[in-house]
């Protein structure tokens, strides 16, 4: 046998082999994300369909009764004046406090991005908010905003400015919350941002001072593409988390004044527990699902389309 | 110690941990209670001595504690305390989770909704085998009760909307009688006139009213004011609600005007209208029997802007009926709760301790449920009893045949919050009262 049929033989018998070896352990593989699909079918998938068709029932959340109605609930939602403004409201919050997240979140981060303790304390302090649950944070910013009593109106008092009830304003009340939500979740933007500098390649910058950029031209020329992913990874990250604001609204305004800060999770929230309609709590909360998945759609679109560039 | 020895040691243990683990089982049967009234763990956590605790939430408190220390039957009653303004959606959640307590708390007004559904005990049997006597029940509690002849809930007390007044503001603004009670306005003009001369003789607003974070409150007013006029709001056997009405109207405008002139503090929410209250920010609270008590003790503090100068009444009649809104508190047994015999009768026991201190309970502020305790000196020696008695008898709630009236009184009272906050033309208030509301009591 020459070399050239030993080494023709050897490669047949390894293909043999891996042909073999992908059959043997294509089910064998599957068993490791088994779990995962489990737990996806169980937790999200049966419950989503499961809540299709409860919005498609007239559901008395106490008594469990249920009628078939159709598309009833939905065609009720859309000429419902609380649900509409609630929308609008969802879709508000998003927009204010989403370009925040990444512009301060980034601000944050660029300016924290350096060894030693101070860095690392004002990163701490900026992250700690974080872990306060909504209770804890909502009484604190209660009590910053109380009116005539509150540190706001301490503080506004004392230059001699009347005190402000920013929580009773049909104007202020949800860029209010917005405020109190960036305050509360500012860190995990920050974190992420954080990472992304710190994967930049340090002989990047160097060529860049080498060249005399200024440090607007390195920023905008170097980090900004740099980290462009994870633009979109927090932009989307908050789209989703913002889209279902509830327990900042609940605690500070009840949705109120004139239904001006009731977001779309409050009134599935008070349409299913408070009035007992199962069924219309679930419809919306499908309005909710295409709206989200919408936006995120769009997002994804719209990062793919920039990143192709 | 040798492996030998080592494993008869651990099996020794675990042995003994197995065998005495039963008997202590045994020996308790544990009932839970789910209620609001607040937490107080710290202040009346190891409390037995009820004469001690003040407040609703000191009471009940020291009131279990003294029911779990004294029973005979091994019973602990372990409570659940829930925040109330979100106390009946847990208590749904709860239900849909099959997670039922043994028993629960319940507004009179609430609970129709749940008997209507067969989610409550009837407990008239119950209550024979323990002693509890339902003749022995006020008028206004057998009301709320005891629907189509079967007692649903043992009442514990009865409340309403009352008039907490700052007497110092008010002697200084003039408006106090030669015994220092205060002048109590008897209709509209009267209202108006006394709080211009109250805001001018002292520069701060007549009312302290809950307009924000809470909707019930301007419901409780509202309800009141239509109810001095004689008025009905709910037609078609409780199904629909008729905003039409000349009282509606006549409510609404009276609320209005006392905000649009400044006469009722503005932006306070349930702890800020309390605050300012306390503070000697407004010359009357608007609120409810549950915080006498601790009105009481605050005039009695030296320093106090409140210092002996606080009396309570029934919210003033400005029409020409004497009428407040009025609600009360029960206790339920909902069905599933109760596991087995034991605990039912664990439960029942307790449900007799709570009566038999009822008096105890009425220290809050609250009318006890008890005819025998109503009729009582030693009720009628707490103070400002006598000046709210007649509660009893001119308490007005919503009509019982109206569905959701949880969900019809947040409805109600965020439209006219609407109206102080934003607003809203009271014309349009009325429109989407009907609306909103029509749609949830008319199925």
């Amino acid at each position: 046998m020459t070399v050239a049929m030993k080494v023709e033989a050897s490669a047949d018998r390894i293909q043999a082999r891996k042909r073999g070896a992908r059959a043997g352990q294509r089910w064998g593989n599957a068993l490791f994300i088994l779990p995962f699909l489990v737990v996806y079918l169980l937790m999200l998938v049966i419950p989503l369909f499961k809540g299709i068709w409860i919005s498609l029932l007239e559901v008395d959340m106490l008594s469990n009764s249920a009628d078939f109605v159709g598309l009833d609930n939905y065609v009720e939602l859309f000429s419902d004046e609380i649900f509409i403004g609630a929308v609008l409201n969802t879709f508000y919050f998003v927009l204010i406090s989403t370009p925040v997240f990444i512009a301060l979140g980034l601000a944050l981060a660029l300016a924290l991005n350096r060894p030693g303790r101070t860095g690392a304390t004002l990163r701490a302090i900026f992250f700690g908010s974080s872990v306060l649950s909504v209770t804890i944070v909502t009484l604190v910013w209660k009590l910053v905003l109380m009116p005539h009593h509150g540190m706001l109106a301490n503080i506004t008092e004392s230059v001699g400015l009347p005190s402000l009830s920013l929580l009773t304003s049909e104007t202020w009340a949800l860029p209010t919350i917005a405020v109190v939500t960036v305050w509360w979740i500012i860190g995990l933007p920050m974190m992420l941002f954080l990472a992304a500098l710190q994967q930049i390649p340090r002989e990047i910058y160097e060529a860049a001072a080498l060249d005399n950029a200024s440090r607007w031209r390195t920023l905008w020329s170097i980090t900004l593409p740099s980290i462009r992913r994870t633009v979109a990874l927090v932009a989307i990250i908050e789209v989703i988390l913002q889209f279902q604001l509830f327990g900042q609204a609940q605690l500070m305004t009840q949705g109120g004044p004139n239904n001006s800060s009731r977001p779309i999770v409050q009134f599935i929230y008070e349409a299913g527990f408070r009035n007992w309609e199962l069924g219309y709590a679930a419809a919306a909360s499908q309005v909710l699902f295409a709206m989200m998945l919408v936006a995120m759609a769009f997002q994804v679109w719209l990062s793919s389309r920039k990143q192709a560039y | 110690m040798t492996k030998k020895s080592l494993i008869k040691s651990i099996v020794g243990v675990a042995l003994a941990a197995a065998l005495t683990q039963p008997v202590a089982a045994q020996q308790e049967t544990e009932v839970t209670l789910s209620r609001f009234f607040g937490s107080c763990e710290a202040d009346y956590g190891s409390v037995a001595d009820v004469t001690k605790a003040r407040g609703e939430c000191g009471i009940i408190t020291a009131l279990v504690n003294k029911f779990n220390t004294t029973n005979e039957l091994g019973v602990v009653v372990k409570p659940q305390v829930a925040e109330w303004a979100t106390y009946y959606d847990q208590l749904t959640a709860r239900l849909a989770a099959r997670d039922v307590p043994t028993i629960a708390v319940m507004h009179e007004s609430v609970l129709g909704d749940f008997v209507a559904r067969k989610l409550v005990e009837p407990l008239d049997e119950g209550f024979e085998q323990v002693g509890i006597d339902t003749a022995n029940f006020t008028e206004q509690a057998a009301r709320g009760t005891i629907i189509d002849g079967t007692t649903y809930a043992m009442p514990f007390d009865t409340w309403a909307w009352l008039w907490h007044f700052n007497l110092n503001l008010f002697e200084q603004a003039g408006l106090t009688q030669a015994d220092g009670s205060p002048v109590l306005p008897k209709n509209p003009d009267e209202l108006l006139i006394q709080a211009r001369q109250f805001k001018d003789a002292t520069g701060k607003p007549y009312f302290g009213w809950i307009t924000a974070g809470e909707s019930v409150a301007p419901t409780r007013t509202f309800l009141t004011l239509v109810n001095q006029q004689g008025g009905e709001l709910f037609r078609d056997n409780g199904h629909r609600i008729d905003m039409q009405g000349k009282e509606a109207d006549i409510a609404l405008n009276l609320m209005k005007q006392l905000w649009n002139e400044g006469h009722i503090k503005q932006g306070l929410d349930y702890s800020g209208a309390q605050q300012a209250y306390l503070n000697g920010d407004v010359g009357i609270n608007v609120n409810g029997t549950w915080v006498i008590d601790n009105f009481v003790a605050a005039s009695q503090k030296a320093g106090s802007p409140l210092e002996d100068g606080y009396t309570v009444v029934p919210f003033a009649t400005l029409y020409d009926q004497k009428a407040v809104f009025a609600d009360g508190h029960s206790w339920v047994m909902l069905k599933g709760g109760a596991k087995n015999e034991k605990e039912r009768a664990g439960a029942l026991a307790f449900l007799k301790f709570l009566w038999d201190h009822n008096y105890e309970w009425s220290r809050t502020g609250h009318l006890p449920v008890s005819k025998s305790i109503i009729d009582s000196e030693e009720f009628h020696s707490l103070p400002f009893r006598t000046n709210i008695l007649e509660i009893s008898s001119t308490g007005r709630t919503m009509p019982s045949n109206v569905a959701r009236q949880r969900a019809v009184e947040t409805i109600i009272g965020e439209e006219i919050s609407n109206m102080m906050l934003s607003d809203k033309p009271a014309d349009d208030v009325k429109q989407s009262i009907e609306k909103r509301v029509n749609r949830l009591i008319s199925k």
